[in-house]
């Protein structure tokens, strides 16, 4: 049996252990008036919180419960907020404004002075870092960093997503055949460490306030050494153990659904362990790998599918590093994820229940400790539910999509624009998208004033009991197929994540799935407003060319001997990040690729 | 009935983005048309070959990472310069494309780019009504490829009537049908591996020999009445190469592997100059062997897969009996040694020279692979 089939062994097994201290609740007279003292406990402790109105309301929200069966239900089966299985989210207390100090006798009166003088110091169980994170990538690394300079301007934490161009993304050179119109179009043009300098010029890399984030998974490890060159040539080597971010370096879902895979699987896992083993000793605060169910979700998969996958990917790198000799403490509190929120019903129970089978998981098939425990999630809303017609439908759609989002105690998420369909997203429509999420967290009394203020409805808990049998039951069919891997290279994920799309376009044309605007109420007029796009001028094109070339003319004798190195250490199987952090003193993107290429081969795509 | 209309679709070089291509893809071949795809992260020079050695009527174009005026402008232009421009090019990007740039990349000669919103019964009523009629004459051909390309898809149109063609009789002749070392059919169960090692066979023919050349003749089975999916470029990452000619054909309502027109068209590759002639045939099942008994193949390959079932079901594979070489490939499964011992066991009864090699096929430099690639250059020798 494969790690994924103890998993699912471990979830029904948690599931028979839940129903066992119902009925010893009730049984067990000691033991129930243990569980009993704890929920009252709980409850006694929690703070009250007012609104702008002055009600009054508690800062958790519990369900009315007093039968010692149902509290061990709930304490054991779904947990209290930041407890195990963290169904109901990964920290006691998110998305909350500071408690206001109300004095009751004066109920309604003071209250405004008080919210008046009251600071957003944030002294929860959190900090109150901003949930909203922002993405960019565009031209050259010193346009990209003048747009991070504007957009960080009046932020205290600088928290910066980097999208790379397409010839970066696949590890190609700017000045390979046929990709000179493709330098810095939908994202930042990389070629060498330079470029890298250019990119964060600025920011304070070593600093608790600032985080890199980096979308970026094929060359994912070559990069990652780039950046940790950088850090260095800009503040020296005792940088690297401060430096905090994420980079992507998802290949799984690269090969089920994205794309932008350069080396063939194996070879492409082996150099991501390289560099897991490498950060998750001296970046602590480094995240290796993003675990995206997104790009599943929005390649087409199901929702259930992308949950599945990307749990199960998440299950098979952790089995991989464990493999490796890396401690599953090490690695557990490094892994993150990210997934897709769209409109399906699936979606309002979706993350929390990837968050309790991921937690069951990593603790009893893993041994993880409680921080390896957590699945820390990143969403989206999803792109691939916005349209064209009506455009600003999106709008709607976002905000529903954001809801639910929050809904699963998410703990950072993006907002698409609603002008997606159409265009790179604008200014406009990306700053509306922004608001959206304001709106939601601090405009409305939604969620800052009561954790689980929606959490816990019956319908939410018949999505929740569907989707986690759907999932284990797509786990035992990867587990049929020889695990992960295995079904990876039997292409089974892509298969099925393309059937669900065709399906899914297919529902949109015989009407069976609502698309209002589209196949509903359609009004037949095009809204579409004509755009003009910023397009990365030739001149700079040309530049990043000649600059390339120069920094290959330079250190053509070193390159080529940091690359024999190179090649030498992956030839020999030992951990090549090392190697590849002087080969990206010396060498570009490209010709680092284009050397392990010729060792390990290329990535063989499935159609 | 004429023969369907073939087109090839892409995706630019650094884009992943396949989502909208493949479900277009589908929907063509659902409308009788006859789609080669040769997958994302294509170059203009893989789109450009590909298209002139199937002698397609249109190239669709599905960009959706940017820099698509620079792209389609250098499919064109290449196009020109090849000789190929009655090839003509059309694609989309969903928003990514906006309608100044469509009328840029028109005034460069790309025919029609369609803008998001655009249902999938109007991009095939387009190439329905496009690219659906009879090629007028055509200029004269400007190279070997596209010359041998309009041979054999003449070859593929007369057999598309119905007819015998009258260019039979001239590779009719004893000489051309009789076994020919440099003819290689490998032949097996889908998702046995065989488009994959073909091309690993490849890329070591073409770094060995610098100036070899090598034809491939690939099958993809028809949907029934309709349409195929003609996909193996895609995988065939080596063989997108000036020294490889590859063609790829549906088996238009044959059964048994291959197409009416195949027997013809190898007729043809093998009198053609290249070093090696392969052809392969869709996945098959426990029929008899695909090509001929005294046919022009020289050298049969069955490729087969370790997960074949119970020994009894090896019993039925009649290929076994006829394959000069048997390959286990992914020979890193589980079940590989037993299907290894099974299989030789059979052999053995057959008490004639045949060779049983295990590969791995999608391991770089894999040592099987190497084995292989030596008793396939041994026979031609």
């Amino acid at each position: 049996m494969s790690k994924l089939g103890q998993v699912v062994e471990a979830v029904e097994k948690y599931n028979r252990f839940v129903l066992d201290q119902v009925k010893r609740a009730r049984a067990d007279g000691k033991f129930g008036r243990e569980v009993s003292n704890r929920w009252n406990e709980t409850k006694a402790k929690t703070p009250v919180t007012h609104t702008p109105t002055g009600l009054p309301l508690p800062r958790l929200a519990l369900p009315e419960i007093d039968e010692p069966g149902e509290i061990a239900r709930y304490l054991f089966g779904e947990g209290l907020p930041g407890e195990f299985p963290f169904l109901n989210g990964a920290y006691r207390e998110m998305y909350l404004e500071p408690a206001r100090e109300i004095e009751l006798s004066s109920y309604g009166k003071k209250i405004s002075t008080n919210a008046a003088k009251e600071k957003p110091t944030g002294d929860g169980a959190r900090p109150p870092e901003e949930p909203t994170r922002l993405f960019s990538g565009l031209m050259l690394a010193e346009d990209t960093n003048e747009r991070f300079h504007y957009l960080t301007q009046h932020q205290r934490t600088h928290r910066l997503s980097t999208a790379f161009d397409g010839p970066t993304l696949y590890g190609i050179d700017s000045d390979a055949d046929g990709v000179f119109g493709k330098i810095g179009e939908g994202g930042v043009a990389i070629d060498t460490v330079e470029d890298m300098v250019r990119l964060y010029d600025g920011f304070d890399l070593g600093s608790p306030n600032f985080s890199a984030s980096m979308t970026i998974s094929g060359p994912a490890p070559i990069i990652m050494a780039m950046y940790i060159a950088a850090a260095k040539r800009r503040f020296g080597s005792k940088v690297v153990p401060k430096l905090r971010g994420t980079i992507q370096a998802d290949i799984f879902k690269e090969v089920q659904a994205q794309n932008e895979t350069i080396f063939p699987i194996e070879a492409s896992l082996r150099f991501l362990t390289d560099m897991v083993e490498f950060t998750t000793r001296e970046m602590p605060r480094w995240y290796p790998i993003s675990i995206s169910g997104y790009h599943i979700g929005e390649a087409g998969s199901t929702p259930v599918q992308q949950a599945a996958y990307t749990l199960s990917n998440g299950f098979a790198y952790a089995e991989m590093f464990a493999a490796r000799g890396i401690p599953v403490d090490q690695f557990g509190p490094r892994l993150s994820f990210f997934l897709d929120c769209g409109l399906d019903a699936e979606y309002i129970a979706l993350a929390r229940v990837s968050r309790r089978i991921w937690a069951i998981g990593m603790r009893d098939a893993y041994g993880a400790g409680p921080r390896g425990q957590l699945f820390k999630l990143h969403t989206q809303t999803s792109g691939r539910s916005l349209i064209a017609a009506e455009f600003k439908n999106n709008l709607t759609r976002t905000a529903a999509e954001l809801m639910l989002a929050y809904m699963n105690a998410t703990n950072s998420c993006h907002s698409n624009s609603a002008d997606e369909p159409f265009t790179t997203p604008s200014e406009e429509w990306i700053r509306l998208a922004a608001h959206g999420q304001a709106i939601l967290l601090e405009e409305s009394g939604i969620f800052k004033h009561t954790m689980n203020m929606l959490s816990g409805s019956p319908g939410m808990k018949a999505v929740e009991r569907a989707v986690e049998a759907a999932i284990l039951d797509e786990f035992r069919e990867i587990e049929r197929l020889g695990g992960v891997l295995a079904a990876v290279e039997d292409r089974f994920q892509r298969s099925q994540i393309q059937n669900a799309a065709h399906r899914y376009e297919q529902q949109i044309y015989d009407g069976t799935r609502p698309i209002i605007g589209l196949n509903r109420y359609r009004n037949g007029t095009d809204d579409i407003p004509e755009v003009k796009l910023a397009r990365t001028p030739r001149a700079k094109q040309q530049l990043q060319v000649d600059r390339l070339r120069k920094f290959k003319k330079k250190n053509a004798e070193k390159a080529k001997r940091a690359l024999d190195k190179l090649v030498d250490v992956v030839e020999r199987g030992e951990n090549c990040f090392p190697a590849l952090l002087d080969a990206v003193e010396v060498s570009s993107l490209g010709q680092i690729t284009g050397r392990l290429q010729e060792v390990v081969g290329r990535f063989r795509p499935m159609v | 009935m004429a023969s369907p209309i073939r087109i090839l679709t892409a995706v630019p070089i650094c884009d992943g983005h396949d989502s909208a291509i493949n479900t277009i893809n589908l929907e063509f071949i659902r409308h009788g048309i006859e789609v080669i795809y040769l997958g994302y992260h294509r170059s203009v020079g893989d789109i450009v070959r590909a298209a002139i050695q199937e002698d397609v009527r249109a190239i669709g174009i599905s960009s959706y990472n940017g820099g698509h005026v620079e792209f389609f402008a250098e499919v064109v232009g290449l196009l020109r310069k090849r000789g190929a421009s009655d090839i003509k090019v059309f694609g989309g990007g969903g928003g990514t494309i906006t309608h100044e740039d469509a009328i840029a990349m028109q005034r460069k000669g790309v025919e029609q780019i369609f803008f998001a919103g655009t249902s999938l019964a109007e991009m095939t009523d387009y190439v329905r009504d496009n690219y659906g009629k009879a090629q007028k004459k055509r200029s004269r051909a400007k190279s070997h490829d596209i010359e041998l390309a309009r041979k054999l898809t003449k070859i593929e149109d007369t057999f598309g009537k119905g007819k015998r063609p009258a260019w039979k009789r001239k590779v009719g002749n004893p000489r051309s049908a009789i076994r020919n070392p440099k003819v290689i059919g490998f032949t097996g169960p889908g998702g046995a591996g065989k488009t994959t090692l073909i091309d690993e066979l490849v890329l070591r023919f073409l770094n060995r020999d610098p100036k070899g050349r090598i034809a491939i003749l690939s099958h993809d089975p028809s949907v029934v009445g309709e349409g195929a999916l003609l996909g193996d470029r895609a995988t065939m990452i080596n063989s997108q190469n000036d020294r490889v000619f590859m063609r790829s054909m549906a088996t238009r309502g044959q059964a048994g592997g291959l197409s009416p027109a195949t027997h013809d068209c190898l007729a043809l590759l093998a009198q053609s100059n290249f070093d090696y002639v392969i052809i392969e045939t869709v996945g098959t099942g426990q029929e008899a062997m695909p090509f001929q008994k005294n046919g022009i193949v020289g050298l049969t390959v069955l490729v087969m897969n370790p997960d074949y079932g119970s020994r009894l079901q090896l019993q039925k594979i009649v290929m076994l009996d006829l394959a000069d070489i048997v390959v286990v490939n992914k020979s890193d499964l589980q079940r590989a040694r037993t299907a290894h011992s099974e299989i030789e066991h059979r052999l053995e009864q057959n008490r004639r020279a045949q060779q049983l090699i295990d590969t791995v096929a999608k391991r770089h430099r894999d040592p099987g692979v190497d084995r292989l690639f030596d008793l396939i250059s041994a026979n031609r020798a």
